[in-house]
C-alpha cells in the first residue's frame, strides 16, 4: 500500500456486533451530511429536504406508505441476499420485478378475459406466477454462468432493459385497457386482486409476506443443506467442488429463488401500490434493493427495516418533488451517497487505519 | 591464490513465522565466481533464507552484507538494484506477453517508446551466448518449463544481476534440460557471477556446485567445498542421522483390493493426455506411495481417484463397485477421503471452523435430517474434533480464515478422517508440504493409525524419505505412466531416483 | 429501387459510425482500466454525468468549455472510483454500481430545469433566456474533410463527421500505440496481469491503476458528452440507456485491444442504427419495443459466443481483473 508515510492499513479481527452496528449508524448520519453538502452546492435547500425525509418516519400514514414502497425493494433484496451469498452478482432484480408484474397482471387478465382462475385463488396464483416467472427470468443468467461460465453481471443488467421494454410493449399493445382512452395502462385490477382487500392497507399484508419470506430465507440459508451449499459456493468454488457440491445445480436453484423473490416484489407493486400494469412502474426498485441488501449486511431480518427506510426515502422524494420542485433524482443521489458510505464503513470494519507521526 | 570477493554475507539471520522458527541464526556466504548449493530437506529453511536475501521477508534478527557493505533490503526492488536476482519455483512471468516484454518489464533503460527491433536483437545475442534457442518474440505460454526458466534467468541478468538465486530449478525440468541448465550455471560462474542453487537433491549438488551449505531445521550446519565431501556425508548432515533402517512390516493382507483402477486415461486442464494408461490396485491396510517428479500426471491421477476429474478411458472400482465418472459426492458417500495439498484452497475462509469441519460430511445422517442441518450436534461434535486434533482456535464459531497454516491442515485432516464412520480409502496428496516438524509428525501418525484400522491409503509425496517411512509399496510415475513398482523390502533411494527419470523398473534391476 | 436500397444501406453505415462512436470512446477508457486490473462498472454513471454536464455547459459557455468541464467531471469520478477500489481495496463491482447510481442521480439533478437554470446563470450571467429553458443544445458541427469527403460511402462514414468522431479514431490508434509499444503501456498491461511481480520490478502499481482509472473516467464522461452534443442533442433523463454497460461487453469482444474496439463499436452502433432506421421504415411498427431490445439481446448473445471454449482460449482476460492489490 503506497500511502503517505505514517499511515498504515492493517486487517483487523472480527468486530463485536454492537460496535459494527454503531459504525453503520454513524456512517448513515455522515451520508446525511454529505448529501446536504451536495444539495447545497446545487442550490437546493438541504435542511428542508432532509427534514422532509425525517418527517416521513414520524407520521403513521406516511410510514405506511414507506412500508408500501419498501415491499418490492425488500422482497427483491431478500432474493439478492441469497444470490450475493452465493457470489452470484445478480444486478437484474429490476428486470425480475418487471417480469413479476407481468406475470401477476397476466393472471388477472386470464381471470378477467377467460374466467379460468376462480376468484378466491386469484391472489395466490398471482403470487405464484410472479415467483415462477421472475425466477425463470433469473434462471437464464444462472444457467449461462453455470454451464458456459458467462459472468452474470452484464446479462442480468441487459435483461433489465429487455424486461422494461417487454412491459412497455404489453401496455402499449395487446394488454392496453380498451376503455382506457388509449393510455398505456392495463385494465384496473378488481378489488379481490388488490392487496389492500386484506387487512385494510396493502402494507399490512405486505409486511406479513415480507416477514414470512425473511423467515424462510433465514431458515433456508442457515438451517438447510441447500443453504449451506449455497454459502460454500459463494465462499470458494474450489472448496465446493471438492466437497462434492454440484455448483451448477446450486446456482440454478439459487438464482431461481433470488429472481422469484424479486418477482413477488413486482407482484406487490401492481397488486398493492398501483392496482394495474403501467409502463416504467418501477423507479429503480431493483437497484435500490442492491443497496438495501448491502446496508443490511445480507441479513434477512435487517433487510426489512432497511427496505422500509429506503421506501421512506422514496415517499420523501415524492413530497420533495411536489413541494420543492426538485427532481426525483435528488433521492437517487441521496441513495448513492448512503451506498458509498455503507461500503466505506465496511472498509473501516475490516481494516484498522492508524496514523503515526 | 588470492581469495575471491564476498558477494553476499548473511550473518545470524533469524526469522520466525507464527509457530515456526524458519531460520535460526543462519549464516551464509556467497563468493564471486562460484555455484553455491544450499542443501536441505523440505522445510529446512533454505527458501526462507534466500527470500530474505531477495527482500520478500525481513529478518527478525541478523545482518546482510552485499559486496562488503551492510544493507537493508526492504523489498525485491532493493534486491534488484543491489544486483540480486531470483528464479522462483513458481515462475513469475506473464504468459500472454512475449519473451522480450517479460524481460524488459519495469526496466528504466529502454526509453519511453519501446524499440522492439533493437531490444530483440540485444536479447537474441544474450540468448545465443548461453546456447539457448528461445525467440524474443514468442509468447511465454508457448514455451516449455525449461524455456520459461531461461526467460526468468534472462530477466535477472538483464537487470544486471551478479547474484543469482535459483529455487529448486530442476524440479520442473527434464534430465536433458537439467544438463543445459547446469552448463549455463557453470558459464555464469566463470563470468564472475555468484550463483545460489537451492536443492534437496544430492546428485545435483555434487554435479554442479563448487561449495555446499547444508541446512537443517532453520540452521546452517556446515559449509564445505563440494569436492571435499560426498553424497553419504551430505545425506547424513541433511537428515541429522544416518537414514534409519526401515522397520520391517508384514505385507498387507492381500485379498480383494479396496480400490482398483484399470486402463486409466486422464486429460489435464489444457486437454492434454496427462495419464496415459495406468492400472493399480490398493489393498486394505496398505499405504501405497506414489513417487515422481511433479507434473508427471500424479495430480490428475489422484483427482480422478477421488471423483474430482473425469477419466477419458478406463475403470475405477471401489470395493468392487464401479465408480467411474460418478460425481464426487458419491465418492464421499462411499468413504473415499481426500487430503489435498494447499489445504487453504479448500477451506471457506469466512465460514466457521465447525462449518468447515463438516464441509464434506454435512449430508451425513449424523449432521442432517432430510434437508435440515442439526447445528447443535455439529457444534458439539466439532468441539470434540477440535480437541482430538489439537486445532488451535478460540472456538468452533470462529472464522476458519483466522487459523494458521498448520491448523488449517489439521482441520482438513480432521474433516477427512471424520468423513463418515466407514472410511475405505484415503488419498493424500503432499499432506505434509509446508508444515513444520510437529505438524508433519502429526499427519504421518494419523495416516499410520488409519492404516492400522484397515483403511487403504494412497500417498503422493515429493519427499522420498516420507514415502519410504510410510509406504508398504511404492509406484513411480513418469510421463503419465507407471514405470516401476517396489515392495517395502526393496526400497532404495537410487533405484527410485532412476525410475523418476524414466528408467523402467526392469532395467533398474538389471 | 436499387438506388434507394444503396442509399439506405449507406445511411445505416453512416449511422453505425455515429452511434458507434459513443461505444468506441467509452470502451477505449474501459480497456485501459481493465488492462490495469480495475473493472469499471461505473461507466454508465460516468457517461450520464458527461451528457448532463455537456448539456449545461454548452448552453452556458459553448462547446469548448463543455468538453473541458466534461473531462474534469470524468476525472473526479475516476478519482473517486480509484480511491475506493485501489486505495481502500473495496469490491469493484459494488463500487462501480454505486458510481453508476450516483451518476444517474447527478445526471437527473443536473438535468432538472431549476437547477440547470441556476448553474447556467452562475457560469454565464449573460446567457440568453432561450438557453436556460431549452431541453437541447447546439450540436457539434460536422467538419467535412476536403477531397476525402467525396469518397462514396466511406466519405459519409468517416470524413463528414464532427470532431469527436475523428478524435475517437485518433485516440484508438494512439491508445493502441501507447498500450503495446511504450514502456508505460507495458507496465500497465503487466500490472493487470501480475501486480505483485510488477511491484517487484519497480512499477508503481497504485499510480498505474489511478492513471488508468482517471483516463477511463474522462473518456467515459466524454462518451456521454458525445452522445449528447455529438449525436442526440435532446435531453432525456437516463438517456444513456445502458450504453455504458454495453461498452463493457464490447471490451471483451475487442479482446482488450483499442484497434479491435473500433470494429466492435461500429458493429454495436450498426445494430442501433439499423434498429432506428427499421423503425422509420415502419418495419414491425406494432412492436417497436422488440427492435429496441435488439442491442441488449445482441450483447448477451455476444457474451455467450465469447464464452464458447474455442473462442475463450484465444482471448486473455487480464489475470488480476477485479482483484484489489495489497502488499501484505
Amino acid at each position: 500500500m503506497r500511502l503517505p508515510r505514517g499511515i498504515r492499513i492493517e486487517r483487523r479481527l472480527e468486530l463485536p456486533r454492537r460496535t459494527s452496528a454503531a459504525l453503520s449508524a454513524v456512517f448513515i448520519l455522515l451520508s446525511f451530511l454529505v448529501a446536504s453538502a451536495v444539495f447545497e452546492m446545487m442550490g437546493v435547500n438541504s435542511v428542508r429536504t432532509l427534514s422532509t425525509v425525517v418527517s416521513v418516519f414520524l407520521s403513521p400514514p406516511s410510514l405506511l406508505q414507506a412500508v408500501q414502497r419498501g415491499l418490492p425493494i425488500g422482497l427483491a433484496a431478500l432474493g439478492l441476499s441469497i444470490a450475493f451469498r452465493m457470489n452470484f452478482w445478480n444486478i437484474g432484480a429490476e428486470g425480475q420485478i418487471y417480469m413479476g408484474m407481468f406475470a401477476a397482471t397476466g393472471m388477472v387478465l386470464i381471470h378477467a378475459y377467460y374466467g379460468l382462475i376462480p376468484e378466491p385463488l386469484l391472489m395466490l396464483s398471482m403470487v405464484l406466477a410472479a415467483f415462477i416467472v421472475g425466477g425463470a427470468y433469473c434462471l437464464l443468467p444462472g444457467f449461462l454462468r453455470g454451464r458456459l461460465d458467462v459472468n452474470e453481471i452484464l446479462p442480468t443488467l441487459m435483461l433489465n432493459y429487455v424486461a422494461t421494454l417487454f412491459v412497455d410493449f404489453l401496455v402499449y399493445g395487446p394488454w392496453r385497457d380498451p376503455q382506457g382512452f388509449s393510455f398505456p395502462l392495463s385494465i384496473p385490477f378488481p378489488q379481490y386482486a388488490r392487496m389492500d382487500s386484506f387487512l385494510g392497507h396493502s402494507s399490512y399484508l405486505g409486511l406479513l409476506i415480507m416477514v414470512v419470506i425473511a423467515f424462510l430465507v433465514y431458515g433456508l440459508m442457515q438451517r438447510t443443506t441447500l443453504g449451506f451449499e449455497m454459502r460454500v459456493v459463494g465462499q470458494n468454488l474450489e472448496a465446493a467442488r471438492y466437497a462434492g457440491i454440484s455448483i451448477f445445480r446450486t446456482l440454478l436453484i439459487g438464482s431461481f429463488i433470488a429472481g422469484g423473490l424479486a418477482g413477488i416484489g413486482g407482484f406487490t407493486l401492481v397488486s398493492g401500490l398501483i392496482g394495474r400494469l403501467r409502463p416504467r412502474a418501477s423507479p429503480g426498485y431493483g437497484y435500490t434493493a442492491i443497496i438495501v441488501a448491502f446496508l443490511a449486511g445480507l441479513n434477512p431480518w435487517l433487510i426489512i427495516p432497511a427496505a422500509v427506510f429506503f421506501g421512506g426515502l422514496l415517499v420523501a422524494g415524492e413530497t420533495i418533488q411536489a413541494a420543492l420542485n426538485l427532481p426525483f433524482a435528488a433521492v437517487q443521489v441521496f441513495q448513492a451517497i448512503i451506498f458509498i458510505m455503507i461500503i466505506v464503513a465496511e472498509f473501516i470494519k475490516r481494516y484498522r487505519v492508524s496514523i503515526r507521526i | 591464490m588470492e581469495s575471491p570477493e564476498k558477494l553476499v554475507e548473511m550473518r545470524s539471520i533469524t526469522k520466525r513465522f507464527p509457530g515456526v522458527l524458519a531460520n535460526d541464526s543462519a549464516s551464509f556466504t556467497l563468493l564471486r565466481g562460484e555455484v553455491h548449493a544450499l542443501l536441505g530437506e523440505n522445510g529446512a529453511g533454505k527458501t526462507t533464507l534466500m527470500n530474505i536475501l531477495y527482500g520478500l521477508y525481513t529478518p527478525d534478527a541478523g545482518e546482510i552484507f552485499v559486496r562488503g557493505r551492510r544493507v537493508q533490503i526492504r523489498g525485491p526492488k532493493d534486491a534488484i538494484s543491489l544486483g540480486i536476482g531470483m528464479v522462483h519455483q513458481q515462475f513469475r512471468l506473464i504468459p500472454t506477453h512475449t519473451v522480450a516484454e517479460n524481460i524488459i518489464v519495469g526496466a528504466r533503460d529502454v526509453g519511453f517508446v519501446l524499440r522492439f527491433g533493437r531490444i530483440n536483437e540485444r536479447l537474441s545475442e544474450l540468448i545465443k551466448y548461453y546456447g539457448w534457442s528461445i525467440s524474443p518474440t514468442s509468447k511465454v505460454w508457448q514455451l516449455t518449463a525449461g524455456e520459461k526458466q531461461q526467460v526468468e534467468i534472462l530477466k535477472a541478468l538483464y537487470r544486471g544481476a551478479e547474484i543469482l538465486i535459483l529455487d529448486e530449478p530442476t524440479s520442473v525440468l527434464t534430465p536433458q534440460e537439467t544438463v543445459v541448465l547446469f552448463q549455463t550455471l557453470r558459464k555464469m560462474a566463470s563470468q564472475g557471477l555468484g550463483v545460489v542453487l537451492i536443492s534437496h537433491k544430492l546428485d545435483e549438488v555434487m554435479a554442479v556446485s563448487d561449495r555446499v551449505t547444508v541446512m537443517r531445521r532453520g540452521r546452517t550446519i556446515v559449509t564445505k567445498p563440494t569436492r571435499e565431501t560426498n553424497q553419504r556425508e551430505l545425506a547424513f548432515l541433511m537428515v541429522g542421522r544416518e537414514l534409519s533402517e526401515l522397520e520391517a512390516r508384514p505385507m498387507a493382507a492381500g485379498g480383494k483390493p479396496v480400490l482398483e483402477a484399470s486402463g486409466l486415461q486422464i486429460l489435464d486442464d489444457k486437454g492434454l493426455l496427462a495419464v496415459k494408461n495406468i492400472s493399480l490396485r490398493l489393498f486394505r491396510g496398505e499405504i501405497l506411495g506414489v513417487a515422481g517428479v511433479s507434473g508427471n500426471g500424479q495430480e490428475e491421477l489422484i483427482e480422478a481417484l477421488v471423483g474430482l476429474r473425469k477419466v477419458r478411458a478406463g475403470k475405477i472400482l471401489l470395493d468392487g463397485v464401479e465408480m467411474t465418472n460418478r460425481p464426487s459426492a458419491d465418492f464421499i458417500r462411499e468413504g473415499v477421503a481426500y487430503i489435498p495439498a494447499e489445504s487453504l484452497r479448500y477451506t471457506a475462509a469466512d465460514m466457521t471452523v465447525a462449518e468447515n469441519i463438516i464441509l464434506k460430511s454435512y449430508r451425513n445422517r449424523r449432521f442432517s435430517k432430510r434437508i435440515f442441518i442439526n447445528w447443535k450436534t455439529v457444534y458439539d461434535e466439532a468441539g470434540k474434533i477440535i480437541k482430538d486434533f489439537n486445532i488451535v482456535t478460540p472456538s468452533p464459531f470462529s472464522k476458519a480464515g483466522n487459523l494458521s497454516g498448520g491448523n488449517i491442515q489439521r482441520l482438513v485432516i480432521a474433516r477427512e478422517l471424520n468423513l463418515q464412520d466407514n472410511i475405505k480409502v484415503i488419498v493424500a496428496a503432499y499432506p505434509s508440504k509446508g508444515l513444520d516438524v510437529a505438524s508433519t509428525e502429526f499427519v504421518q501418525r494419523k495416516l499410520v493409525e488409519a492404516r492400522e484400522k484397515g483403511v487403504g491409503i494412497i500417498l503422493l509425496s515429493e519427499d522420498l524419505e516420507e514415502l519410504f517411512l510410510l509406504s508398504d509399496r511404492i509406484i513411480v510415475m513418469y510421463r503419465g505412466e507407471i514405470v516401476g513398482e517396489l515392495p517395502r523390502q526393496q526400497f532404495d533411494l537410487e533405484k527410485v531416483g532412476l525410475m523418476m527419470t524414466g528408467v523402467k523398473g526392469a532395467e533398474v534391476k538389471a | 429501387m436499387s438506388l434507394v436500397a444503396v442509399e439506405w444501406i449507406e445511411s445505416v453505415l453512416i449511422g453505425a459510425v455515429q452511434a458507434g462512436t459513443v461505444f468506441l470512446i467509452a470502451s477505449l477508457g474501459e480497456i485501459y482500466a481493465e488492462r490495469s486490473g480495475v473493472l469499471n462498472l461505473g461507466m454508465e454513471g460516468m457517461m450520464i454525468v458527461g451528457a448532463a454536464v455537456s448539456f449545461i455547459v454548452t448552453n452556458a459557455l459553448g462547446h469548448g468549455y463543455a468538453i473541458l468541464a466534461v473531462l474534469l467531471a470524468g476525472l473526479l469520478l475516476g478519482l473517486a472510483h480509484s480511491f475506493l477500489t485501489v486505495s481502500l481495496r473495496l469490491n469493484q463491482i459494488v463500487v462501480g454500481l454505486a458510481i453508476t447510481i450516483l451518476g444517474l442521480g447527478l445526471g437527473g439533478l443536473l438535468g432538472n430545469a431549476a437547477i440547470r437554470r441556476g448553474i447556467i446563470l452562475f457560469l454565464n450571467p449573460e446567457a440568453p433566456e432561450r438557453n436556460l429553458i431549452v431541453q437541447e443544445a447546439e450540436k457539434l458541427p460536422d467538419i467535412p474533410i476536403p477531397f476525402l469527403r467525396d469518397i462514396p460511402v466511406l466519405g459519409g462514414m468517416f470524413f463528414r463527421q464532427n470532431g469527436l468522431v475523428y478524435l475517437s479514431l485518433i485516440l484508438a490508434i494512439v491508445m493502441w500505440f501507447i498500450l503495446f509499444k511504450t514502456r508505460f503501456g507495458l507496465s500497465l498491461r503487466s500490472v493487470g496481469e501480475n501486480p505483485a511481480m510488477s511491484d517487484a520490478m519497480g512499477i508503481n502499481v497504485f499510480r498505474i491503476r489511478y492513471i488508468s482509472m482517471v483516463v477511463c473516467g474522462m473518456l467515459g464522461a466524454l462518451a456521454g458528452s458525445y452522445l449528447f452534443i455529438g449525436y442526440q442533442p435532446f435531453w432525456v433523463e437516463g438517456m444513456t440507456q445502458g450504453r455504458g454497460f454495453i461498452a463493457l461487453a464490447l471490451v471483451i469482444l475487442a479482446t482488450w485491444n483499442p484497434l479491435r474496439a473500433i470494429l466492435g463499436a461500429y458493429l454495436f452502433g450498426g445494430v442501433e442504427a439499423l434498429q432506428f432506421r427499421l423503425q422509420v421504415l415502419g418495419v414491425a411498427a406494432q412492436l417497436p419495443q422488440f427492435l429496441l431490445m435488439l442491442p441488449y439481446i445482441v450483447t448477451i448473445a455476444t457474451l455467450v459466443l465469447l464464452s464458447l471454449e474455442s473462442v475463450r482460449k484465444r482471448i486473455g482476460v487480464p489475470a488480476s481483473l477485479g482483484k484489489p492489490y495489497s502488499r501484505e
